[in-house]
Formats: C-alpha cells, structure tokens, sequence
C-alpha cells in the first residue's frame, strides 16, 4: 500500500493492522501528573463495575442478606453453593447447551451466506449487481421489530413457531456482515485471482483458497459479532418459543427474574453466570472488538 | 428477476468508467447471481418481505383466533387518538432526547480521558465494553436489585444525605432509571467508534494549531471536534435509530411501570400483538415507528451540514 501515514485508512486496512500489530509501544512516564491521571480513570473504572461487583458479592450471600440496610459486601456466610443452586434452578445446563448451540449454528451459516454474498459484490460481475447491492444498503438500518409480526405469522402459517429453525433464520440475513467483508475482499490483489484463474481453478476454488485465507481477520471479527448478537437477542426468542427446554440463557433468566418472590442471589448468580462468557470473549478479541466497533463495521447501540 | 444465461454478456453491461475502478474477475453472469442467491433470498424473505406485510397488515383488523378483516385507514386513525400510543410515543421521545445526548457527551469524553497519559487503557476499554456485550437482560436484572426501595443505590446515597429516591415506585424517577442504566450500559460502544474517530486526526494539524498558539482548549473546540465531526454524526444516527427500539430494560427493570410510565413504543408494539392478540393494530405501530425512524434520520442527514465537516 502506498498511502501516506496520516491518510484516513478504511475499514479493511485498520483492521488487518490491529490484527498483526502485537507489540503495543509504550512510552514510560513516571510523571507525578500520570499517576493521579491513571488513578483518576481507574477510580471512575472502578465505580462503573460496581454494580457488576456488587452483583459478585450478593450471589454469594444467604438469602435474608441480600437487602441488609447497611452497604456490607461480604455476609454472615459466603455460599458458593448458590451458584450451584442457582444452576440448578434457572436450569442453566440446558440453557447453555442450547444458546451454545443456537449461536453457533447461526454464526456458521451467518459467515457461509455472508461470504458468498460479498465475494459475489466485491470479486464477480454480474448483471444487475449494482441494483441488487443498493437494495442491501437500503436494509442497513430497518429496526428489526418492523419485521417481527408478519415473520411469527408466516412461522405460525408454516406451523414452525415454537422450533429453532424459526428462531435462527431470520437472524442469518443481516446487511453488516456482507458489508464488512465485501470491503475487505476489495482489497485482495486482482493479480492473485487472475494467476489461479490461468492454472484453471474454478470460481468456487478461488473463493477457497485464494480469497478467504486473506480475508480471514474480518471472517474472525464477524464470527464474534454474529456469535454475540445470537447470545444477546431477546424479543424474537421471547415471541418465538413458548417450551421452555428450547429457551436460551436471556430467556431462562427473563423468566426467573420475573417470578414472584424472586431469590435474587439466585438471580444474581445466574447473571454472573451469563455475563462470564462475555468477558471471556471480549478480552481475548478486545483488538478486533475495538477495531471493528471504530471501524462501523457493526452499527451502534 | 431474470437471471441472463449467456455467459457472453458478462461484463459488458457495466459503465466502462466503474469498470476500471472496481477489480473483478470476468465469469460468467449466472455465477454471479449463485453466490449471490442466498443471500439475496434470505434478504427478501425475512427483511424485506416482512417489512411490506407489516405495512400491508397495519389496513387490516388481524388477529391469530379471528383471521383478517380489511379496515382501510381504520388502524392509524384510531392510533393518533389511542392515549395508551401516545403516551408510549412521549415516553420514547423523552428517552431519545435525553438519552442520546448524555451517551454522547459520556463517550466523547471518556474517549477524551482515554488519550491522555494514563496507564492500562486496554483495560479501562474492555471494562467500559462489557456491558455493551453483554446479554441486556443480564444487565437489566442486576439493576433490578440496585434500584430496589431498600438497595445498594439507596443504601450508598443515604450515606451521603440523600434519598431514598423512589427508583421504581415514581413513573418520572422509573424513566431516569431507565436512562441511566441505558447510559452504564451502552456508552462503551460509542466511546470505541469516537476514539477511532480521533485516532484517525493527523497529528501534524493539531501540532500546527499549537504552533500557531493554540490553547488546549481552541485546539479541542477548533480542531479536534470539527475534525471528528462525522464519527460523531455517525454514533448519533445509530444511537438514535436504536434509542427508539428501546425495550429489555424498560422490560425486565420497570415492566413499563409504574403505570405506563415506562411503556416504550416497542414495548406497546409487543404486548398489543402478542399478549392482546391484536397483530393488525401492532403492525400499524410498526408502520409507525418505521415512519418515525425515518423520518428523524433524514432530518439528522439534512442537517448534517451545518455541523459535519468532511475533509
């Protein structure tokens, strides 16, 4: 690449940079001014996690300690057994196992039609790509509720409400992830495709071998997203399954919350247990997390 | 739509002008519509599809027991003298009127904090991301209990005089709850796209405006902010867009309570078609809340011109 160093890159490009940028420079100043800085940021760090350690601590209480009058982090006994029972009770094996699978069901096919999709904009030509390109812009901030009724109702006529099939396919179609790997599919040299169209590999063989290794940096970030949006979402989950054995994690803890005489260290319990994933994933891809959130590649909240 | 069989007119449909900008391999037309093909059907069927019958069902009385009954206008007449709609439209406004600029304000300055010297910047990043990545109901539940007559919230502010503050019991406190949890929630995310955003300045016009002698202060008002102007215009639009879909907190922390001081438009929207049945009148509120998107989006692309800088 030829740009300056100060040009704006695009999508693709800051990406792919902080994907092999590893080493981060650090300048070190022990100026009196960085201490109370950091501190600065850190106490306002810490007063944001509050609620969620706060959370921690009440999921180990005993029960008739959960609202104490005075702020006390640590009851008469610390219960780890509460996540035990908490386990137990919202049934959160099952609800793991199918959210697991929910997400990861959705996110393979998410990335299979996403790839086609944008290898077709990005690398083929085609007549009428343009028109059909515009009508996938077009789809790029439709609020999702607009759809929900006339989907449960086309479920309901095909007698598929109630099942995971009607749960996952809506969800697969999203305009963002085409759009994120169309960019970076873009950048792949014409050059590559060319010298293996000459040793006569197919279309398919070059999408295979040629295209997605390169574009495998943004293949990775719309797996996290794809994977994250099927573990967050709620109000299709809600209106779509009624059996409780096919509920996902949000709506296993939907439905605990709002039972009457709430055993809220339970409760609490059961949202350190949903929460965990998350930090999981977020830390160990914060660096494209972060790339791509700046980047667009994914809307906003 | 028709797909073109004949592999000899690919590529020649196209202006010779976008031609020579975008690089593509010449293959035959149909193969392009293959790849494309799912997609494109999954687009139709579960987006757009949609979308038109909930503008088509919003002129019928529809509901699962009864079936559908033609009405005409019928749905968004009696929707502008529905108080119940109403109120759930003056609920949401408020939200995104004072939600947007607060999360906006929040994420730019913390982007802010954020590039100053201060160690562990990683860290803070990630914290301030989790929520935002979190399942929302998860989130919602755990303030649930914080902003309970007799919790954390009110235990922590009585020890400094204040309170106790009727989160849940008064519909105007219910709603700054709702808020402020959106707030906690959500600014990571924007906070990341604004310090893309700023990370993307050159670093030679802000040295130039300190050469010019330039304060901290007119570098912050007369450089940097024009300069990231349209990161800010972008996190506005969709934060917008998605204030309006306001729902889980509103959900599981209030139940739209007390009263319907909380309904959110989204919410109205789900109890009037699942829990009463009334699938013609909820998609006239679709309709609406579609039209209202809209409608404050393109006011926000108009008058982007008077503020959005683009170099």
């Amino acid at each position: 690449m030829t740009s300056s160093v100060h040009e704006r890159p695009n999508v693709a490009t800051r990406i792919a940079l902080t994907w092999r940028t590893t080493k981060s420079r650090r300048r070190r100043s022990r100026s009196w001014l960085m201490v109370l800085n950091t501190t600065g940021a850190w106490i306002v760090g810490a007063i944001f996690a509050l609620p969620l350690i706060w959370t921690f601590f009440t999921a180990l209480k005993p029960a008739n300690e959960v609202f104490e009058r005075n702020i006390t982090f640590i009851g008469s006994q610390v219960l780890w057994s509460n996540f035990v029972d908490a386990w137990n009770e919202i049934n959160f094996g099952r609800l793991l196992v199918n959210s697991l699978a929910i997400a990861s069901i959705s996110t393979f096919f998410t990335i299979v039609v996403c790839t086609l999709t944008a290898f077709a904009f990005s690398r083929l030509r085609f007549r009428g790509r343009d028109t059909v390109f515009i009508l996938f812009v077009l789809t790029l901030t439709l609020p999702s509720e607009i759809a929900i009724i006339p989907l449960f109702l086309g479920f309901d006529t095909l007698q598929l409400t109630d099942t995971w099939v009607a749960l996952i396919l809506p969800g697969l179609f999203g305009a963002f992830g085409t759009f994120l790997l169309r960019q970076f599919m873009l950048q792949v040299p014409v050059e590559l495709e060319e010298a293996a169209r000459i040793d006569g590999a197919s279309t398919l063989r070059i999408l295979w071998s040629v295209v997605i290794p390169l574009v495998r940096p943004a293949i990775s970030v719309l797996a996290i997203f794809a994977f994250l949006g099927s573990w967050n979402a709620f109000l299709w989950p809600l209106i779509i399954l009624s059996t409780q054995s096919k509920w996902t994690i949000p709506l296993g803890l939907a439905g605990f919350s709002s039972m009457t005489g709430t055993q809220w260290q339970l409760l609490m319990a059961g949202c350190i247990l949903t929460i965990i994933p998350t930090i999981i994933v977020v830390s160990l891809s914060q660096r494209q997390l972060v790339a791509a959130i700046g980047a667009g590649a994914f809307g906003g909240r | 739509m028709a797909v073109s069989s004949s592999p000899l007119t690919a590529g020649s449909t196209r202006g010779p002008r976008k031609a020579g900008r975008r690089r593509t391999i010449g293959t035959g037309s149909w193969q392009g519509w293959l790849f494309v093909a799912p997609g494109l059907l999954g687009l139709i069927l579960f987006v757009i599809a949609p979308l038109i019958g909930s503008l088509v069902l919003g002129f019928f009385n529809y509901s699962l027991i009864g079936g559908g009954t033609f009405t005409g206008f019928h749905n968004f007449v009696a929707l502008v003298h529905d108080p119940l709609f109403l109120n759930s439209l003056v609920v949401t406004t408020i939200f995104v009127a004072v939600y947007t600029p607060l999360n906006i304000l929040l994420s730019l300055s913390m982007a802010l904090w954020l590039r100053t010297r201060l160690a562990g910047k990683a860290g803070l990043r990630v914290l301030f991301l989790i929520p935002a990545l979190s399942p929302m109901v998860a989130n919602a539940a755990v303030f649930r209990l914080i902003l309970q007559q007799n919790g954390a919230l009110n235990d922590a502010l009585r020890m400094i005089g204040i309170g106790p503050i009727p989160w849940l019991s008064s519909g105007s406190w219910a709603l700054t709850a709702i808020i402020l949890v959106s707030l906690w929630q959500s600014f990571g995310y924007n906070m990341i796209v604004l310090s893309a955003g700023l990370d993307s300045i050159s670093p030679d016009v802000i040295e130039a405006a300190k050469l010019d002698g330039a304060g901290s202060f007119r570098r912050l008002f007369s450089v940097t902010l024009p300069l990231l102007s349209p990161s800010v215009f972008f996190a506005t639009v969709l934060t917008v867009i998605g204030s309006w879909q306001v729902f889980v907190q509103a959900y599981i922390i209030t139940g739209g309570g007390p009263g319907q001081s909380t309904t959110t438009i989204v919410m109205y929207l789900y109890e009037t078609a699942f829990s009463y049945d009334q699938l013609g009148y909820a998609s006239a509120i679709a309709a609406a809340l579609f039209v209202i998107i809209a409608l404050t989006t393109l006011v926000q692309v108009w008058g982007q011109k008077k503020w959005v800088h683009y170099d």
